[in-house]
């Protein structure tokens, strides 16, 4: 397991609540945080006609699945750190089981399974009925330390809601 | 059913017109990110583009697109051009998808050209890079793999 930040849960709760508002693609899409017991997060994304692939059959656009795992991966390495630095994503792997279809939400949950000191390996996984995962995905991330992580990084997260 | 993926005459004609703007049409999550296509003028293929939307943006510090939106770009590029490029009109899903990000993507016009590196009697491979300034300075590269499918209704 890697050591994860004495932080509540509750408060990382409210960090990638935050976390995915500051993101402009996620906040225009409404994503929503359920859920935070690191190094795990479980998110919600609304639905909405713009995440339609094929508007014939109904069904969900294959990238948005990739850019929710990308996201929700990329927020459980926040948490999974002993403390927050900025992780680009080297690379994602996403295989899709079976088609996410339109009008119910997705739900996405991703967990940190290993941190050296160069990397973070996450898997994550979406589905929209529990039990029947739509895709899967596998996402590396580069750390690249608390040098390069801007000052104020992890107080931006965890400071106090403008409008609490 | 109305004209669609899944209407065969209409997918035929769209193919044989190199109607790619129809099929985007069709595909709101593609028009939501800006994703639009023009004909090569270095060969007989396309160019995918992808517009610097301010609702693309991943990283507000850097600032760099959602490596997500770029993934879910390429994706498209690797579909659409493969229904283009395949021996006769079908309607391809995809099984896995994987990226490499070797740049940061900035926010500033992305393109994509794709290679079909094989095309099975069921399953194709395809290959995707995407760059912003330089084609030779990639942003990210991505491969698909896609079964392609009967022109019918299918289970889930």
């Amino acid at each position: 397991m890697p050591d994860v930040p004495p932080t509540s849960a509750g408060k990382w709760r409210t960090a990638l609540a935050r976390f995915v508002t500051v993101i402009p693609h996620t906040r225009e899409l409404g994503l929503e945080v359920l859920s935070v017991d690191p190094p795990e997060v479980t998110m919600r994304l609304p639905w909405r006609d713009e995440l339609l692939g094929d508007t014939g059959r109904g069904l969900v656009h294959g990238g948005v699945l990739t850019m929710l795992l990308d996201t929700v991966c990329g927020s459980a390495v926040l948490c999974g750190l002993p403390s927050p630095e900025v992780c680009p994503t080297l690379d994602l792997r996403v295989d899709h089981y079976r088609p996410a279809v339109a009008g119910q939400p997705i739900m996405a949950e991703a967990r940190v399974l290993r941190v050296t000191n160069a990397m973070v390996f996450t898997e994550g996984t979406l589905w929209q009925e529990p039990g029947r995962p739509i895709a899967r995905g596998i996402g590396n991330f580069v750390r690249l330390g608390e040098r390069n992580t801007p000052v104020g990084f992890a107080e931006a997260l965890f400071g106090e809601l403008d409008h609490a | 059913m109305p004209e669609g993926f899944h209407d065969v005459a209409w997918l035929a004609r769209t193919r044989a017109e190199g109607d790619v703007a129809a099929w985007l049409e069709r595909l709101p999550y593609a028009r939501h990110i800006g994703v639009s296509a023009s004909p090569d003028g270095a060969g007989d293929g396309l160019v995918f583009h992808l517009e610097p939307r301010e609702h693309n943006v991943g990283n507000i510090l850097l600032p760099a697109l959602h490596g997500g939106v770029v993934a879910a770009f390429m994706e498209t590029a690797g579909t659409l051009d493969l229904m283009l490029s395949a021996r006769e009109p079908r309607l391809p899903r995809i099984v896995d998808f994987s990226i490499d990000y070797l740049r940061t993507a900035r926010v500033v016009p992305t393109h994509a050209r794709c290679r079909l590196l094989r095309e099975g009697r069921r399953l194709a491979n395809v290959q995707v890079t995407a760059w912003q300034e330089s084609e030779d300075q990639p942003v990210a590269t991505a491969r698909l793999h896609l079964v392609l499918g009967a022109l019918e209704p299918n289970d889930a």
